[in-house]
């Protein structure tokens, strides 16, 4: 083959290389600017990931919802809708497999399990990432099981999430109103 | 090269080749130096590159808070964008191969960065297994265009961790990596294309042996919840790897670049050896075996396609000699069948096939002077012998006879060979 061709076969290649980072990033921007924002109450964690570094992984609080309907399988997809409560967080308001609510945003998560005892079925949101500094993420974690085993100071830690059509980016994480980021470095400082 | 033109210097004033002759042997090594690019440069190109991409990786793995998404985003794309015009420069320009494996290998790494550092800016949810199948599966196409060895090891080094992620997330659901033998097949028409071109090769070596070891690990992430049928996959699988090793165009080669016939024979010895005990039946007799489920069906894929090997194999030789290795998947599946329906009879037929094998590689070994081969043998023998002390009542005067027994067998055994190949030595 001559030397053109191949060039033009490595363009599409190359191509398709930029393609894929480019438009992970258009479908994120999208939701981050066009998408509605919500308040998960969350708790964070510390762990790793071998080429993305250190992140904060998030554990919800809104990861349950009371049906009857007990044929739900592990790992099944589940759409979870949901509204804002009086203090202004997110809460489940029904799941369901097909859409079902034009007027309700709704979040594509995973099943976990379903407990038959008390009717529950246990679901996984999947922007369960928050990637830090890595030397801010372990002190994030750190500050947040002392303060929270010792008086429970910290009762509004929060995940800052844009949703679109069933697709969710996470935005930011809030410690009392202030960006993890931000919280931390003020506590490196002090 | 050095060493040949010295030599011919000598061989002229010996008068034993003429003038003539030396020039022309010259110029070949000449001419084929030109038209080789220069390994060593190669080799430390493409240690280089994996070196600053994986160091990139590592940087950017330390997610610079302080920078913006538009910073963090430039230099996401920075390494690909330069990799991927040093390889276009390269193409074009025809650049000698040490250019395209060592910027090849940058834009591999590269491309892992690119996406690595996207998912951080946006937080994108952290699943493994699908991140390193967009990377292994963008990557591999660059093997063709650029004709890259390294590309080609990194891909199959990538599937393997890919199916890893994915088929041994124990406790998570994990799912069979399908995507894995897509991206498998995707290297085999590189590899025909430098088997064929020198099958004794490197770099064929090297895929010789990546394969085999990546089919090996792979196998069992296809089981689902089926889980006495792994041994008769893996029985098919390492019939395959012996029958394919015996083909004439791996058997022609030596036999440490013959990965096939190594895997096949000690895979199928160590699966036997678990079967040798007791206690591994009664668990697969608990068990109730499904046909019919998704484990069966590769086993009878990969049972089929040993067949067909060992068929070609038989017809293909003239003075065909026996050799029980090949038909060992065979008696496996027998014996797998016949010792699922009668408690106590798969042990005994597996001890019976293992000493014959054993025996058996004793025998090649002897007829063809290999002493690996014929340690081989004394080995397996051994092993049982060891192993059968585990599950039975034997006196320790008796173990111990036996253990002194089995020693003395390895220094006679070794010492008529040398004895017989010095003498051989002699004669001719």
């Amino acid at each position: 083959m001559k030397s053109v061709h191949i060039f033009v076969i490595f363009i599409v290649i190359a191509g398709l290389q930029l393609f894929v980072p480019v438009k992970m990033i258009l479908g994120k921007e999208d939701i981050l600017n066009t998408g509605k924002l919500y308040k998960f109450r969350t708790r964070p964690i510390d762990p790793n990931d071998p080429f993305r570094g250190k992140y904060i992984a998030l554990n919800y609080d809104l990861d349950e919802f009371k049906t009857t309907d007990s044929t739900w399988k592990r790992g099944e997809k589940v759409l979870v809708y949901f509204l804002n409560d009086s203090n202004g967080y997110a809460k489940v308001h029904a799941i369901s497999r097909e859409e079902q609510y034009s007027d309700l945003d709704y979040i594509t998560a995973k099943v976990n399990w379903y407990n038959k005892r008390n009717e529950m079925l246990h679901f996984d949101l999947d922007f369960d990432r928050y990637y830090m500094d890595e030397y801010k993420a372990k002190t994030a974690e750190e500050f947040y099981i002392k303060n929270n085993q010792r008086n429970d100071s910290i009762n509004t830690t929060y995940a800052l999430v844009a949703v679109k059509d069933g697709e969710a980016v996470l935005k930011d994480v809030l410690i009392n109103e202030e960006s993890i980021k931000e919280f931390v470095d003020n506590m490196i400082k002090e | 090269m050095k060493s040949i033109l010295n030599d011919l210097s000598e061989l002229v004033e010996r008068n034993v080749i003429t003038n003539n002759t030396a020039d022309i042997i010259k110029q070949y090594y000449q001419q084929k130096q030109e038209h080789q690019p220069n390994r060593l440069l190669t080799v430390f190109g493409v240690l280089g590159s994996a070196l600053v991409g994986l160091g990139i990786i590592l940087i950017l793995a330390h997610n610079w808070d302080n920078f913006s998404k538009g910073l963090k985003t430039m230099f996401a794309f920075l390494p690909l964008v330069i990799g991927q015009a040093i390889a276009g420069y390269s193409i074009l320009k025809s650049k000698n191969q040490s250019w395209k494996e060592s910027s090849g290998t940058f834009i591999f790494f590269a491309f892992g960065a690119c996406m690595a550092i996207v998912s951080q800016i946006y937080n994108i949810p952290g699943d493994l297994g699908n991140y390193l199948l967009t990377w292994t599966l963008l990557g591999l196409p660059l093997i063709y265009v650029l004709n890259s060895n390294t590309i080609a090891v990194l891909s199959i080094v990538f599937a393997t961790y890919y199916a890893c992620v994915v088929g041994y997330s124990f406790g998570d659901g994990s799912n069979p990596p399908w995507w894995y033998l897509v991206l498998l097949i995707g290297t085999i028409p590189y590899y025909v294309k430098q088997f064929k071109a020198d099958a004794s090769g490197n770099i064929s070596t090297v895929l010789n042996w990546l394969y085999a070891i990546s089919l090996a690990i792979v196998l069992a992430t296809f089981i689902d919840n089926n889980w006495p049928l792994v041994f008769m996959m893996y029985a098919m699988l390492f019939g395959i790897f012996y029958n394919l090793g015996k083909t004439k165009p791996y058997e022609a080669l030596q036999l440490r670049r013959n990965s096939f016939s190594i895997i096949g024979s000690l895979g199928i010895v160590v699966l036997l050896m678990i079967l040798t005990f007791n206690v591994v039946w009664k668990e697969i007799f608990r068990e109730q075996i499904l046909v019919l489920s998704q484990e069966w069906y590769i086993s009878m894929l990969l049972f089929i396609i040993a067949l067909l090997l060992l068929f070609n194999s038989i017809r293909h030789k003239k003075n065909n000699k026996f050799n029980l290795f090949q038909f060992a998947f065979l008696i496996f599946a027998f014996i797998f069948v016949i010792g699922g329906t009668l408690e106590g009879l798969g042990v005994v037929l597996s001890n019976i096939l293992i000493v014959a094998l054993g025996l058996f590689a004793l025998k090649i070994g002897a007829d063809s002077m290999r002493f690996s081969v014929l340690n081989f043998g004394l080995l397996i023998i051994s092993t049982v012998i060891i192993c059968r002390f585990f599950d039975t009542n034997m006196s320790f005067v008796l173990r111990g006879i036996l253990f002194v027994l089995v020693g003395i067998g390895f220094f006679i055994a070794n010492y008529l060979m040398l004895k017989r190949q010095k003498c051989l030595t002699n004669q001719s």
